[in-house]
Parts: C-alpha cells; structure tokens; sequence
C-alpha cells in the first residue's frame, strides 16, 4: 500500500512540473504582429551571455524590435527546435550563438529557405549556410594583447599557457594569437602548455602541477577569467600568491572582462584583462538583419585592455565591472 | 543468504591469465607510475605524489558511492550535478543569512535528500536508474544554475575548510577521503546492509524473494551516493575557493570510469571499495603525469579515451567470466552452504 501511495504521489509530482513547465512555456509564446520580432537563441546563460542578451534588448528598443529568447541549455539539438520554432512564427531574423558551430548550419539554412535574415554572434557557424552578420570577439587579435601586454612588462616571463578546449575556436585562437604575437617579443618564452577543457578543477590541477613542474614559471596567460578562482587557488595552494607590485608576484593576464577579472584587477591579483566588448555584438547583428544586407557582415569586435595602469579611468567601460565582486546578483 | 545469491564465493583458478585481469588496475598504475617517474624526476617526489592525492581526494570520495550503486548494477550519473547543487544550494542559503557553520551540514544533507530522491525513483515507481539519474542531471544542474545564476560564487572561508585546511599537516581533502573509504569499506564488507547490497546487485529477482528490503536498500545506496557527491563538492568548490557553474560536469564519467577500472562489476554484485580508490589513483597519476611529462595537449584526451576503453573491456570481461578475453579460464561459481 505505502509502495502504491509513494509511486502514485512521484508520478503526481511529475506529472504537475510537466504541466508547469507547459504553462510557463506556452505563455512565452509570441503570437505574430506587425512589430518587428527577433528570435534569439542562446547556447547557455551565464553572466556574460546575460551582458550580450543586455545589448541585444537595449538595442532592439530604441530600433522598436521585439525579441524572443530561448536557452538551449548546451543542448544542440535543443537549440535547433528552438531556431525551428522562431522560424515557425515567421520572425523578422534570428541571431544565435551556437552551441556547436557545425550543427547550426542546418538550422541557418532552414531559415534561408524560410526567408528569414540569420545572425551569429560570439561563435563562428561552420560552412555551408548564408548569414547576413557574424559578430564575434577577436580571438587572435586578444591573444595578441595579451602577449605585447606581457612585453611591456619588460622583465623575462617565464609562461605557463592555459587553453581552453582544443576544439573551441575562441580557444585557439587566442592562444595562437599569443603565440604569434609572442614570437616578436624577446621576453616571453612559453615553458608550459596547458589544456583545460574550460573546466576550473582541471585548471586548478594543471596549474598547481605545473608549478610542479616548472618553478621558475613567473607568468600566466589565463584565456579566460572563467578560470581565474582556479588560477588564484592554485596560486594560493603553491605559495605563489602575492599580489601586483610584490617582487615574487606571478604576472597574470587574462581575457573576458567579466566580474571575476574586474574583482580580480581591483584586488590587484593580477595585471591585465582583455575586456571582451560583448555589448557591441548584438547591435550589430540587429542592424544586418534589418537591412537584410545581401553579402554576410564580418564583424570582428577587438578586445579592450584593462589593466592596473588604466584600471581607474577605464573600468566602467568593461561589462563586467557592473556586476558585483561575487557572482551573486547586485 | 546463499553464496548463489551473495556472488562472493566466486573463485578462479590462479592462471596468469586471471591474475592480470584480476589485478589490472593495480598493473597498470605500477606502469604508469614507473613510466612517468622515467619522465619527469619530479614526478615520484613527495611533493607531488600529495599533489595526486589532493587532486583526487574528491573523486575518490564520490567513487565510494559510485561503488554502491554499480554493484547494486545501478549507475548514477547525477553525481556531479548533485556536487554542484548540494554546494550552491547551501551557498544561497548562506546568503540569506544561514550561519556559515552550518553550511557544510546543509550541503551533505541536501546531497543525501537529492539522492535519495533518485534511489526512490528507481526503487519505487522502478523507472530505470540510467534514465532517472540522466532526468535528474538535468534536474539537479539546471536548479543549481537557477539558484546561483549560473554565476561564480565566492565561498565563505567556512565553506572552503574541505578544500584547504591540513589537520596536522595532512591536508583535509585527503583525510575526508580516507575516513569515507574506511566507513564505506566497513560498511561494505561488514554489515548486514553491505551483504544486501551485493545481494540485491547478484539476483535482485532472487534478493527479493528472500524477503530482502530491496526497496529500502536502494533507495539507502543512491543516498550514500548523494551523500559523497556533496561531500566532493565541498572538497573541491573549497580548493576552488568559489562555486562555478560548470564544476562537476563530466566527472561522473570519470567517476564511474574509476570504479569499473577498480573491478567492479557493471552488471553488479562484485566490486570493492579498494578497486575504486585505485582506478582514482591511476587516472589523477595520468592527469598529473601527462602535465610533468610535458606531452602534447592533444594526447590528453586521446589517452583518457583508451582509458576508458581498457576499463570497459575489463568490465565486459568480468561480467562474462573472462570468455571474452582469449586469456585465462572461466571463473567457477561454486555455490556454498
């Protein structure tokens, strides 16, 4: 009897999210009006995707653009059906930020039969579809900051080179950037290479290891403050903590300008952060769609260095300065 | 309880064969320990070999469960989500005003109460552990990110004790993972419930017609399960020093990886406590060795693969007696009083 009751109260419970989740849903549906309508989709929303999402609103009101959101939670698929049901509603454009730049050119050519404009934002598509814009960061010319940036540190540096994930492009590109902006500068030499999929366990293991390794490493080319918390601790954890201005400091240099590179720069953690300008993206990618522009728009939006010579005067041009110096919500 | 039921009197016959398979992961972690010692000096120094244990102290924790579940021939792949809420649930709290004394507790009770959400899914309305445990991922992540924003969150110093304090210069990750493979050993291999795990994982069938409170039981595993993910996640947000949104993700795979390379059995009824803890120990010396050695990054991936190939083989070749390896005899069930 209690098994009947426990089974029949789980499939209850179930039940009732479902219908929950299904009424959510079907109020965020948007019926069709003469008002201009954008659907967006978004591969995952985090703070800096929330920055990008910002730009994209604030804009689409003063253009009088409606927008549609959906997250596909780094579900490709997922984000396919979404793409399919913006299409569905006949939008006025899609701008997307793949989840994988592969699988969404079919969704792109879904909307080109549809005669609907498509925009990517933050992360190349593969080939194969056509798109009125493609707004991303510069990832190459970002490495390449964060190279001339540690050469103008004028001392030898010693550089443990954190990468993402060696399928991502962002990630390659910013070390090759580096790299190849390195090559010009006699003071840098890359002792060490690091993979870290993007994930802050690895990166605190492959960190503390490193300094293992190589104690002479003297610097670190961090390519995203995602993973700053892991490169502080395993700082902390190796008795190589001491902040910018200390003559055992290890100079850090990081891209994304996001609050845990802003909170990392007020507290003189580290020496440089190469703010992506997120907010410029959206903007961008709205204009192309409502010019339904024939040739695809390149928009490569360079980086802004923020660093502790310019921090003061500069900071409140970088998204991630709004934000608190926890992640939790201001 | 009939050793029919129990699988525990099953015994090979002493091949070399068998021995290897039988000691694989021992093997393979003498190997890997030689060859990165002839790769790098640094590799076999004390300073480092602590490093591989910290690194692993939360692996080895979650494996403890893990154990549990895959010799009830379940698997549980929430266990990084649950790593990931149990802290960020606890975190929110804090926030609001929670003393942070109590956190760590609030953490581990929330891990036990998600696991065993899980447990009486699979126990009682008998959905399958793999699709209840992949729906809870989701579930549990997606919750997570909803409490925390999907945001970093710094921790408290109260929160990061696990990650960070030695306790006469033994670091507490490490010693937060003996105490949990000693308990889960004991509890394993000398209690009542520990013989209804195996049980239930040799015949379930034949566990319940015994009168074995099967239900019970493995709603009690998942909860143990759920316990160390919680337990994990303090250890490792508390080296972090900060609650990230992706923390945790994959790490059941690395997890289950450990425990079948440790012997036990995907199709359940046999494993130890033992086995696990060293299938997490050669996969940190790989993670640590492959950084010393200073070998291509894009080997990293590759050899993690073969790794987990090499732990499905062995796993497929237990579970069939060793029939699908050329090597070695079949082993002989013998069925005792």
């Amino acid at each position: 009897m209690l098994v009947k009751h426990v089974r029949l109260m789980l499939i209850a419970a179930a039940v009732g999210a479902l219908a929950i989740t299904m009424v959510a849903a079907g109020s965020a549906v948007a019926k069709p009006s003469a008002t201009p309508t954008i659907g967006v989709s978004f591969d995952l929303l985090n703070q800096i995707r929330k920055a990008e999402l910002t730009g994209i609103k604030q804009y689409a009101a003063t253009k009088h653009v409606k927008i549609l959101f959906s997250v596909a939670n780094n579900d490709a698929n997922q984000q396919s059906q979404q793409i399919q049901n913006f299409i569905s509603q006949h939008v006025t454009g899609v701008i997307a930020i793949a989840q994988n730049g592969d699988q969404i050119v079919s969704s792109i050519r879904a909307a080109n039969r549809a005669g609907i404009p498509f925009a990517t934002i933050d992360r190349a598509p593969g080939k194969g579809g056509k798109v009125v814009a493609q707004v991303t960061g510069n990832a190459l010319g970002d490495g390449a900051k964060v190279a001339n940036y540690m050469c103008s540190l004028h001392k030898p540096l010693n550089v443990l080179l954190m990468v993402g994930a060696l399928t991502d492009a962002n990630a390659i590109g910013r070390r090759d950037g580096f790299l190849s902006a390195a090559k010009s500068c006699a003071n840098i030499k890359v002792v060490q290479t690091l993979p870290t999929n993007w994930d802050p366990t690895t990166a605190l293991n492959g960190v503390t290891n490193a300094f293992q390794a190589h104690p002479e490493i003297n610097a670190i080319f961090d390519p995203s403050d995602y993973l700053l918390p892991a490169v502080v601790s395993a700082l902390k954890a190796t008795q190589h903590f001491n902040p910018v201005g200390d003559a055992k400091h290890v100079a850090v240099v990081t891209i994304d300008g996001d609050n845990n590179g802003c909170f990392a720069l007020r507290s003189k953690w580290i020496d440089a952060d190469v703010a992506t300008q997120v907010g410029k993206f959206g903007p961008s990618a709205i204009d192309a769609i409502l010019a339904r522009t024939a040739a695809p728009k390149l928009v490569k939006v360079p980086g802004l260095t923020l660093s502790q010579q310019n921090f003061t005067t500069t900071h409140s041009l970088v998204w991630g300065c709004a934000y608190g110096p926890n992640g939790f919500k201001k | 309880m009939s050793a029919a039921v129990t699988g525990a009197t099953r015994r090979y016959t002493g091949s070399l064969g068998e021995l290897l398979v039988r000691n694989t992961v021992l093997l393979a972690a003498a190997v890997v320990f030689v060859a990165f010692s002839l790769a790098s000096s640094k590799f076999a120094s004390g300073s480092n070999l602590r490093n591989i244990a910290i690194q692993g102290s939360g692996s080895a924790v979650m494996a403890v469960g893990m154990t549990f579940v895959i010799i009830t021939a379940g698997i549980d792949l929430s266990v990084g989500a649950i790593l990931f809420l149990s802290t960020g649930g606890a975190a929110e709290l804090f926030v609001h005003g929670l003393p942070v004394v109590w956190a760590p507790l609030v953490a581990v009770l929330f891990g036990i109460g998600l696991g065993a959400l899980n447990g009486a899914s699979i126990a009682f309305v008998a959905i399958n552990p793999l699709i209840v445990t992949l729906a809870t991922l989701n579930l549990y992540r997606g919750l997570g990110g909803h409490l925390t924003g999907f945001t970093t969150v710094y921790l408290p110093p109260g929160m990061t004790k696990f990650g960070t304090t030695t306790v006469a210069s033994i670091p507490a990750p490490i010693i937060v993972a003996a105490v949990v493979a000693l308990a889960g050993g004991l509890v394993l291999r000398r209690t009542v419930f520990g013989r209804y795990v195996q049980a239930i994982g040799a015949n379930s069938e034949a566990a319940r017609n015994l009168g074995l409170p099967v239900r019970r039981v493995l709603v009690g595993v998942y909860a143990i399960s759920g316990l160390t993910a919680a337990l994990a996640g303090l250890i490792e947000n508390g080296r972090l020093g900060a609650l990230q949104p992706t923390v945790g993700l994959g790490e059941e795979l690395t997890v289950i990886t450990a425990v079948v390379l440790g012997g036990t059995s995907l199709f359940g009824g046999k494993g130890s406590i033992l086995g696990s803890l060293l299938g997490v120990a050669l996969l940190q010396m790989v993670a640590d060795g492959l950084v010393l050695a200073r070998i291509s990054p894009y080997v990293f991936d590759m050899l993690r693969a073969s790794v987990l190939i090499v732990a499905v083989l062995i796993g497929t070749s237990r579970a069939g007696g060793l029939r699908a390896l050329p090597i070695g005899r079949r082993p002989r069930l013998e069925v005792g009083p």
